[in-house]
């Protein structure tokens, strides 16, 4: 395989990992904004749906009091902005940054309450989902890797394009 | 000479149509191989860019796809609210605080030899039963759900159960709870039960208590206890949710049963939340 179509190739696989972090993201927003089921599309119902992810992340006993309820009304949005974020393809680099931060903050999050015995929610599309074991390897196999690959390759694509373009500026001696 | 080529090319496309007027204007600064390598670049550029422009609206539409099915997914099956199936059962004590009647239920799965039962009995449920069950916006349930890794833990819901029967749910559940420590190293509840209502209720709730006081025959049906059919239909409907872990609580708002939630939830949180429901 030549050196153009691996670039190529790569560049493919960016997109469709950069697409699928995204849509992670996104769907992680909605599942924890989403209001609660025969509850209408409401602004008091969105904000109970984020009261009530405000429960889970009390639950995991890392915050405050005073600040879970801000970081769980804040939290989906960050998802949501950054979920569209990375479908645009705008500034990939800092974008997929802040995403691999947010899925280890996440990871964190949820190995320490393990850790500390804690049976609860992990509250990551919304409630019901226990920690454990299952949760940990599905965050720490999947996510973790997949965010990470989505940085590496925008920087290193990032960096290979500089490269082409400084080479096409480069000045011609004429004859 | 040294000229820059993608400046004196861009400024040539722009001005001619033929290919030849395009070759006349740039032959004076570059080559003719040069010309050809940069009008060959120049068309790999527009492709380039038209594949590019393809592949950005792939993410618009896995986006769209994304948020129909995360649409789609929203109307799910509604279940019947627990507290309303356990009232049908007509023997069952009551261990509740509140009036049925209140917009809220909040029934809460929990095992009393559990710390986490206890750090949420004594720092939320307490502030609750003092605030919006006294005031009849929540009613709140106690379900047993004994976990098998406590050693105590069931023959505390047997005591539980038989007090419920005598009428002293409230002040047994608070005694085994500000007592946890205490009874939970030597299994010792029947001192915090005594201790916790007038000696002929606690006749009473010895009498229930004939026949449960073997803790190898915990959760046997048939066993000649009493109050174990209380706590396996508690248990089964912890089953049902599936309860994983104490507490466990499943509120119900209007008849509509919300995602059930787990572990410690402080006071403020869980007050803010019924606000939340409260102003729907």
């Amino acid at each position: 395989m030549s050196g153009h179509a691996r670039g190529g190739l790569g560049r493919i696989l960016l997109i469709v990992g950069r697409v699928v972090l995204g849509g992670i993201f996104i769907f992680a927003a909605y599942a924890k904004m989403k209001p609660q089921t025969g509850m209408p599309w409401t602004l008091g119902s969105v904000r109970t749906s984020l009261s009530m992810f405000a429960m889970g992340v009390d639950s995991y006993q890392m915050l405050p009091p005073a600040a879970v309820s801000p970081f769980a009304h804040a939290l989906p949005i960050f998802e949501l902005v950054l979920g569209i974020w990375l479908l645009t393809g705008i500034a990939l680099r800092l974008s997929s940054l802040l995403s691999t931060l947010a899925v280890l903050m996440f990871f964190t999050a949820m190995f320490s309450a393990y850790e500390r015995g804690l049976t609860i929610s992990c509250g990551c599309f919304g409630p019901g989902e226990q920690i454990g074991p299952r949760r940990l390897v599905e965050e720490g196999v999947a996510f973790l890797p997949l965010a990470l690959a989505v940085t590496i390759g925008a920087f290193l694509i990032r960096r290979k394009s500089r490269a082409v373009s400084s080479e096409a500026r480069a000045p011609v001696q004429s004859t | 000479m040294l000229v820059d080529t993608r400046a004196t090319g861009t400024a040539a496309y722009s001005r001619g149509n033929s290919r030849y007027n395009k070759r006349a204007h740039l032959d004076i600064s570059v080559g003719e191989a040069d010309l050809k390598r940069r009008l060959r670049t120049s068309a790999g550029e527009k492709a380039r860019h038209a594949r590019a422009r393809t592949l950005g609206a792939a993410p618009a539409f896995l986006a769209v796809f994304i948020l129909a099915f995360a649409f789609a997914s929203t109307a799910g099956p509604q279940t019947a609210p627990l507290h309303v199936k356990a009232a049908a059962e007509p023997s069952a004590p009551a261990k509740a605080y509140g009036s049925p009647n209140a917009p809220i239920t909040m029934e809460v799965f929990s095992d009393y030899e559990c710390p986490s039962c206890r750090n949420l009995f004594e720092q939320t449920l307490r502030p609750l039963i003092g605030s919006y069950v006294a005031d009849g916006k929540v009613y709140l349930i106690h379900r047993d759900f004994p976990l098998p890794m406590h050693k105590y833990g069931y023959e505390a819901a047997r005591w539980l159960n038989a007090s419920a029967r005598a009428g002293q749910f409230q002040a047994v559940e608070a005694t085994l709870y500000d007592n946890q420590n205490t009874w939970a190293e030597d299994g010792n509840i029947a001192k915090f039960v005594s201790g916790a209502m007038s000696p002929e209720a606690f006749k009473r709730v010895e009498t229930l208590m004939r026949g449960c006081t073997d803790p190898a025959t915990a959760g046997q049906q048939g066993q000649g206890c009493v109050v174990d059919p209380y706590i396996e239909l508690d248990r089964a409907l912890g089953n049902k949710i599936p309860v994983q872990a104490t507490p466990t609580f499943v509120i119900t708002y209007k008849g509509q049963h919300l995602p059930a939630g787990s572990g410690f939830v402080s006071w403020p949180i869980l007050k803010q939340f019924f606000d939340s429901l409260l102003g729907q």
